[in-house]
């Protein structure tokens, strides 16, 4: 019996049918390590290309505006023509664009960096158990976006200023496709910055499957073992096996 | 490995979901503008009902087609015509022939807040001549700025003929920014032409007085009364004309008239004819010729040829007399020079044209039948041997006609200015026939001949002063309109005809009433070359290009008293100011300084104050200062003047003037 075939025997003895089986010659297990790292940090960098992206796009057309408004958000702040749709907005009383999420906005820096550096110590240090865990802090990262501007386009269009010239009934703006204010059309859609922490999320949990499924079969200790071992992922198995 | 691709994929397909989001957003665009469509007339009517209902002829039909741009749709060119007495510059578009601005100019335009207490007045008290202020202005010849002999769509130079002015007009914004005021004469006609690139600005005098315009009496015509030609020194980084720069060359007195600068070969040459060597000064009360025919008895009067690089130099070496703070090359400096020759040409001539490739210069006939075509290298010849025929009474030197023309060309009666096209042709003005007039430069020969109504002064042609003219459209600007247009009492508007000259024959397409002044000169740019500003930075003094000192920002508004001097830092943006109520006592000194806040286009306010002749327009971002005296106690509403929101008309606010002792 090869020790390939011993190996995937023992792992079926010991009921762990999911693991891949692999080849655990020394290149082998370094194009593993390569594949899951890289595919880590190509996610990581996607969430930092993100940072200086726009997330969202708004576009509002009306008869006077025929090439329309255009804002974006970004992480940081919004840019377009944000002068022109405060002033707009101050018809009906809605608050000025730039008082929207200031804490977020400070603070966005950290957080970009902080799901970056969660997401590769994730990847790098988690059991097998736990090892799915990794996805986490980069899929909070788009739904958390999403979450925290709806909840700031429900509360700029529920908090009007009832001296306002105009009185129109609290509305929640468009977020995504088509809406009506007024005489204005609005189209709403994930920009750029969105799309890429999308691309991050997805190159993450690949990298997060390809490592929990790829890890352990080679290991000398996989039939006792129901843990991804990280020091095992990231060490040299050859030493591990002889103190086994 | 497998599943490392399935992921990547799976990034790959995300990210073309991203692609569909973009195109979705052209499918909402697409969606509005056909909600905002005008909806289809169907082709319920054939185009052959219409010609019968409208009693349109096929050629009409063509006219309509060749001229009609439809709703939304821009023109190709454009044209900045001379208002004529309005003080204005028209800018027309071609071929719809619509009106799309009135530049106020020299005359106050209530409108563009042109001499309402704003930062133009400045502009306006600079073209006082003498202790005159002047309301209005007889606008002739506009001249856009030149680079290498082409239009460069940059700057726009026009002369007031009435009181000797040249305004400067800067495209970046169509405002007028300057209005020189010429200190030696009192009229000009022979201007504003610049030269192929806009070093100077030429001004050329017409009814002689004494230099400086002190009293002579006209019995000391002959010596004491001159005319002059002043090279303007443009400034480009400036954008203004510096008159410290500036030269005049001193004249005879033979009332010059129109002038071109050469180009390509004859650039830095000049060339005014002039039509009274006879020296008339009327006396028709004593029973002398009038002007008309006192100046019409010699069968020759002399164009003017001047060499103005070698008057620049002689002016840098200081052989230039200062006439009322003006630098003046005096007539015996420059008629031993070199600098100033004369050449017969038939008498009473109009239009002194330099062909695009600048080898010559048209003289129309006017009292004569032809069209004279100098040729420019034999005068230069001719000067260079100092082959003269004789010398005028002031000493300057006199070319031999015959010697100095490469031909004439028979046109009718009463040819005055000729335009030119891009395949050699020339078209002359035949006033008294009423007529445009075709012909080629090259064999000198007339080609056709095309009615036009009525009596044609100036003719223009797309770019057709320039060293590389656009032919398609030739524009005769009529004096008389006669029976052209419905009735409007007995002050009749001029006419505008557009002429398409792509064709074998010249066709008449539209006929354009000009009713706000006399046109004379314009010019037709294509629309390409010009590249205006839509909106200011915020706070900009459109006078300096710069932040005004005094420029308010949105949450800076103030109200701040000093002694008897109120500064009221006022914001303008839909729909309201801030401060809306300002409250002075009587006798104060009022300093309002505005700003408009905002940053889309075409979202301009006006501002003013009742019954203090205040009225601003504050396009977005422009900043103006307004000083006014509250003399009179009493209540003042305020507002805005453009119809800039649905909220305009609240867009409001109040001066209260505190009586004294109150």
């Amino acid at each position: 019996m090869t020790h390939l075939a011993e190996q995937r025997e023992r792992a079926e003895a010991s009921g762990v049918h999911h693991l891949t089986v692999l080849s655990n010659d020394e290149p082998a297990r370094r194009a593993r390590r390569s594949w899951t790292l890289a595919l880590a940090t190509l996610g990581v960098l996607a969430f930092a290309l993100s940072f200086s992206q726009s997330w969202w796009k708004f576009t509002l057309y009306a008869p006077q505006y025929p090439h329309g408004l255009r804002l974006e958000i970004a992480l940081t702040g919004l840019q377009g023509d944000v002068h022109e749709i405060d002033m707009l907005n101050h018809y009906i009383g809605m608050r000025h664009l730039v008082q929207a999420a200031p804490i977020e906005r400070a603070y966005a820096s950290y957080g970009v960096a902080g799901v970056c550096f969660a997401v590769l110590v994730g990847i790098l240090l988690l059991g097998r158990r736990t090892g799915r865990l990794a996805l986490l802090p980069a899929l909070l990262f788009p739904i958390g976006f999403i979450t925290d501007s709806f909840a700031w386009l429900y509360a700029f269009g529920h908090q009007l200023d009832p001296r306002a010239p105009l009185h129109v009934p609290p509305f929640t703006p468009q977020m995504f496709g088509n809406g009506q204010i007024g005489q204005f059309m609005t189209f709403a859609e994930p920009a750029l910055g969105f799309w890429l922490s999308v691309v991050g999320v997805a190159l993450v949990a690949a990298a997060v499957e390809y490592r929990q499924r790829a890890v352990c079969a080679h290991c000398a200790h996989a039939a006792k073992c129901k843990d991804v071992c990280p020091v095992h992922f990231l060490g040299n198995p050859g030493k591990l096996e002889k103190s086994a | 490995m497998q599943i490392a691709r399935r992921a990547l994929a799976l990034g790959v397909l995300m990210s073309l979901v991203g692609v569909a989001g973009l195109s979705c957003e052209n499918k909402a665009q697409k969606e509005f503008a056909k909600s905002q469509g005008s909806g289809n007339l169907g082709a319920s009517a054939s185009i052959k009902q219409l010609m019968a209902a409208r009693h349109l002829t096929e050629s009409d039909v063509e006219a309509a087609l060749k001229t009609f741009v439809p709703p939304g749709k821009r023109d190709e060119y454009m044209i900045f015509a001379s208002g004529g007495q309005s003080g204005q510059i028209l800018v027309l578009g071609v071929p719809s022939m619509r009106l799309l601005k009135v530049i106020g100019v020299f005359t106050p335009e209530p409108w563009q807040g042109y001499g309402y207490g704003g930062g133009s007045d400045k502009i306006l008290a600079a073209g006082a001549q003498g202790k005159k202020q002047i309301g209005w202005a007889d606008v002739h010849h506009p001249n856009l700025s030149e680079t290498n002999g082409d239009y460069d769509g940059q700057f726009l130079f026009v002369n007031d003929k009435a009181n000797g002015r040249v305004a400067v007009v800067d495209l970046d914004d169509f405002a007028t920014k300057q209005i020189v005021a010429n200190p030696l004469v009192g009229s000009d006609h022979g201007g504003a032409f610049v030269d192929p690139n806009t070093n100077y600005v030429i001004e050329t005098s017409q009814y002689p007085t004494p230099l400086g315009r002190d009293y002579a009496p006209l019995s000391s015509y002959k010596d004491k009364y001159r005319g002059v030609a002043v090279f303007w020194k443009f400034d480009r980084e400036k954008k203004r004309i510096d008159p410290s720069q500036s030269f005049g060359v001193e004249l005879p007195p033979y009332t010059q008239d129109l002038a071109d600068a050469g180009k390509l070969m004859s650039d830095g040459w000049a060339f005014i004819n002039s039509f009274n060597t006879e020296l008339s000064t009327g006396g028709t009360l004593q029973g002398k010729p009038p002007i008309e025919s006192g100046a019409s008895q010699n069968d020759m009067d002399y164009m003017h040829i001047i060499d103005f690089r070698k008057a620049e130099s002689l002016v840098k070496a200081g052989k230039a007399v200062t006439i009322k703070g003006m630098k003046v090359l005096p007539l015996a400096v420059s008629g031993a020079e070199g600098v100033l020759t004369l050449v017969g040409e038939p008498k009473s001539p109009h239009g002194c044209d330099v062909t695009p490739d600048g080898t010559a210069i048209v003289v129309g006939g006017k009292l004569d039948t032809h069209a004279t075509v100098f040729e420019f290298s034999k005068i230069k010849k001719l000067i260079e041997n100092k082959q003269y025929e004789g010398k005028d009474a002031y000493g300057v030197p006199i070319l031999a006609f015959k010697d100095a023309i490469r031909g004439q060309v028979e046109i009718g009666l009463g040819p005055l200015h000729t335009v030119f096209d891009n395949t050699g042709n020339a078209y002359t003005s035949v006033f008294i026939e009423s007529k445009v007039a075709k012909w080629s430069l090259k064999d000198m020969k007339l080609i056709e001949k095309l009615p036009v109504h009525y009596n044609i002064g100036h003719i223009m042609a797309a770019e057709g002063d320039t060293v590389s003219p656009d032919g398609k459209y030739v524009v005769a600007m009529n004096k008389m309109s006669i029976d052209r247009f419905t009735p409007v009492g007995p002050l009749y508007p001029q006419n505008f005809q557009l002429v398409d000259i792509t064709g074998e024959k010249m066709r008449l397409l539209s006929d354009t009433p000009i009713g706000i002044g006399e046109p004379h000169y314009s010019q037709m740019i294509k629309i390409d070359k010009l590249h205006p500003r839509q909106t200011y930075a915020v706070g900009t003094d459109i006078y300096t290009g710069q932040r005004d000192p005094n420029a308010v920002d949105g949450g800076k508004e103030r109200i701040v008293r000093n002694g008897t001097t109120v500064d009221v830092y006022m914001t303008a943006i839909r729909s309201h100011f801030v401060p809306d109520q300002i409250e002075v006592n009587e006798g104060d000194t009022v300093n309002i300084h505005i700003t408009n806040l905002e940053t889309a286009e075409d979202t301009t306010h006006g501002f003013t104050i009742n019954m203090h002749n205040i009225d601003l327009s504050l396009e977005p971002g422009k900043h103006e200062n307004v000083t006014f005296v509250a003399d009179t106690p009493g209540v003042f509403p305020m507002y805005c003047t453009e119809f800039c929101s649905a909220l305009h008309l609240e867009m409001a606010g109040y001066l209260l003037v505190k009586p004294k002792g109150a």
